[in-house]
């Protein structure tokens, strides 16, 4: 035949078999939108769990730059214990008197061991008593930002190591947990590493501060270091998580973290990324469960648009089949059949794309609400594209095998 | 070894389509995989559909096959076009061994040549009737406006120049089997098998749809299977099967369509 005519010809099939796609899904209008429905689903499976993962790497780096750190010592792993209402493993011991020294190097502006430990809090003595994380911070330094009444006033119980000087009793909240335990500023509580210190430890809500909420991603307590270790009897080894450096504005971070390093090598000292990185590589359960949730919400979301497109193609087996009986060729049968997986996967993929923004917010602001992190949920172009992709090319394959099948079976098969 | 059935006539112009010692089996079930052979299972029964048959379809005859259910009737008609392949034995087609054709020809020969009647109709929701009638048309790369003229044209013959623009769902059965017939004839096939046309509709209704299906169907070969005796009236000799075997055959008329 003329390749020019075999063209025409070819074309005029091609375009009669899209406008048959375009009929077949027009005429059954639920059966698409079920489909665009579950490729929808699928999709947004896909970003908002892939958001989620890119929400947490990028929310734990903006934690770390806000909390206006350069660098990060820890010693050993900078674990989550699971022991009582969680925290970190305070390993670094002798904190202040390893901070003072680390002070007195050349770039470095001042040092701050933070301990986080968990203690029962009540609001009464008569009140049942429950477990938060409470962050010990030292005098000095722009540790905690406040969002309403007073700062801490500084920590004088340390008195040079003393642990006599006045305790102040002070603590910080986050909104959160003053709800939670339906307290305000000048309310007052029981707080104490054991249930005796508790009783014994009265302190009296000064403000409310985000900082460490945010930084732990649970409800947590602020109070002067020294006091932290009063009142879990850590007064002996003062054990810190972290002590963090800030530097001159002048210090180069690399120079002091490598002198550091080599000054101090029973020690691990990072800047903000690398402790991020630290910080995550510790969590490898959870980072494997989130990989995990990743993998099954992009294998759920394939296995959902193949088994959709499936079906949809299943559903019109009986006509297909006459259709070939009449001597439609396979080839005219599979453009229409991926026709429809183009258009539905496109349509859903879209759709999706649109309703991952609005669905980020709506998650965003319940994480807000439930665990104080902002931004938990992020999304990026990748996974736009990454969704639209599954949507489109995993609905063309899919619809692409669905009507070769078709294609390749006896028309009697199905009449 | 089985008797061979049926006869052929002695003319010398070649049959437009001939069944010659045709033997079809079905496997009851299906075939077990690689594992399941492992595990000793072996492969289904088969049960034989039609056995040893011969027949020739003359050009521009109306063949009736006869017989009850289970008979054979609708394996012989599929066999005839090309819809499948005999299991031994041979189908020709203008002189062509249907075992010689990938399946890709025997579609090929299927829209150029065979038009189908099925029972059911298997009319697309989606399209007109004249959407419906132009289909195969498509695939023959016949442009829009002459798909259009020649399915309405057709339309007009069964009798629906007024539901040319309706869809199967608003048409009534007998409509949508006049459809069917149109849809059949649209690529003007020299063979058009029919496999119980009227069986969905009631007597008046099929008797009126064949009598159109006659009309429009002239100068070509017609098979029709039916086991509905009205429906084998039209037919110019009736082949009566019984048990994949042709039982009886019997000249019902003759000449056929050339005497009305």
């Amino acid at each position: 035949m003329n390749p020019a005519r075999w063209l025409l010809r070819t074309g005029r099939r091609l375009w009669a078999a899209g406008g048959l796609t375009v009929a077949q899904l027009r005429h059954h209008k639920l059966r698409l939108g079920l489909a665009v429905f579950g490729i929808v689903l699928a999709v947004l499976a896909t970003t908002l769990l892939a958001g989620a993962g890119v929400g947490v790497l990028e929310t734990g780096q903006a934690q770390f730059d806000a909390a206006d750190r350069d660098l990060w010592v820890t010693a050993g792993e900078t674990r989550i214990t699971a022991a009582g209402g969680g925290g970190f493993e305070n390993s670094l011991h002798n904190s202040r008197e390893v901070a003072e020294e680390m002070a007195a190097h050349d770039g470095v502006a001042y040092t701050s061991p933070l301990s986080f430990e968990t203690v029962y809090v009540a609001t009464s003595l008569d009140a049942d008593f429950r477990t938060f994380i409470a962050t010990g911070v030292p005098n000095g330094g722009s540790v905690v930002n406040i969002d309403e009444g007073e700062d801490l006033r500084g920590d004088p119980h340390y008195a040079n190591g003393t642990y006599e000087g006045e305790m102040t009793h002070e603590i910080l909240l986050d909104r959160e947990t003053a709800r939670d335990l339906n307290v305000s500023i000048g309310d007052t509580l029981n707080v104490g590493g054991s249930l005796a210190a508790a009783r014994e430890n009265e302190f009296t809500v000064v403000g409310y501060s985000p900082t460490y909420e945010q930084m732990l991603g649970a409800p947590t307590v602020t109070i002067p270091l020294s006091e932290l270790h009063q009142i879990t009897s850590n007064t002996g080894t003062e054990p810190a998580t972290f002590i963090t450096i800030t530097l001159e504005d002048d210090a180069d971070v690399e120079t002091v973290q490598a002198e550091l390093q080599e000054a101090y090598p029973e020690y691990d000292i990072r800047t903000n990324s690398e402790q991020l990185e630290a910080t995550l590589q510790e969590q490898v359960l959870v980072l494997a469960a989130a990989s995990a949730l990743i993998v099954l919400a992009v294998g759920a979301g394939i296995a959902l648009t193949v088994a959709l497109l499936g079906l949809v193609v299943y559903q019109q087996r009986q006509e297909f089949a006459a259709l070939k009986a009449q001597g439609i060729s396979a080839s005219t049968l599979v453009v229409t059949v991926i026709g429809q997986g183009v258009i539905i996967g496109t349509l859903g993929g879209v759709i999706a794309v649109a309703l991952t923004g609005p669905m980020v917010d709506l998650l965003n602001r319940l994480a807000a609400i439930v665990v104080g992190f902002d931004g938990l949920v992020q999304t990026a172009e990748p996974i736009y594209l990454g969704g639209l992709a599954i949507a489109i090319g995993i609905g063309t394959v899919a619809a692409a095998i669905a009507g070769w099948r078709v294609g390749r079976a006896s028309p009697l098969e199905h009449l | 070894m089985a008797a061979r059935s049926g006869s052929r006539p002695d003319e010398s112009p070649p049959p437009l389509a001939r069944a010659d010692g045709v033997t079809k089996r079905y496997r009851r079930g299906s075939e077990p995989g690689r594992v399941a052979r492992a595990l000793g299972r072996s492969s289904p029964p088969k049960v034989t559909a039609l056995e040893d048959v011969s027949i020739d379809i003359a050009q521009e005859e109306i063949v009736g096959l006869a017989g009850p259910s289970g008979s054979g009737k609708s394996t012989l008609l599929h066999l005839l076009a090309g819809l499948e392949l005999p299991s031994e034995g041979t189908v020709t087609f203008q002189g062509t061994d249907l075992n010689t054709l990938s399946t890709r020809k025997r579609t090929r020969l299927r829209l150029e040549h065979v038009g189908i009647v099925f029972q059911h109709f298997h009319l697309l929701d989606s399209l007109s009737a004249r959407g419906n009638v132009a289909l195969p048309l498509v695939e023959l790369g016949v442009p829009k406006k002459e798909r259009r003229k020649r399915a309405t044209e057709l339309l007009e013959r069964v009798g629906l120049e007024d539901r040319v623009t309706h869809r199967p769902g608003e048409l009534s059965g007998g409509e949508q089997q006049r459809v069917a017939i149109a849809r059949a004839l649209v690529t003007d096939p020299t063979l058009v098998v029919a496999d119980e046309p009227t069986g969905e509709l009631d007597t008046e209704t099929g008797t009126r749809v064949l009598e159109q299906f006659e009309r429009v169907a002239e100068d070509r070969a017609v098979v029709l299977a039916s086991h509905d005796q009205p429906t084998l009236e039209i037919a110019d000799r009736v082949v009566r099967l019984r048990d994949g075997r042709i039982d009886e055959e019997a000249t019902v008329r003759a000449p056929s369509r050339t005497d009305t």
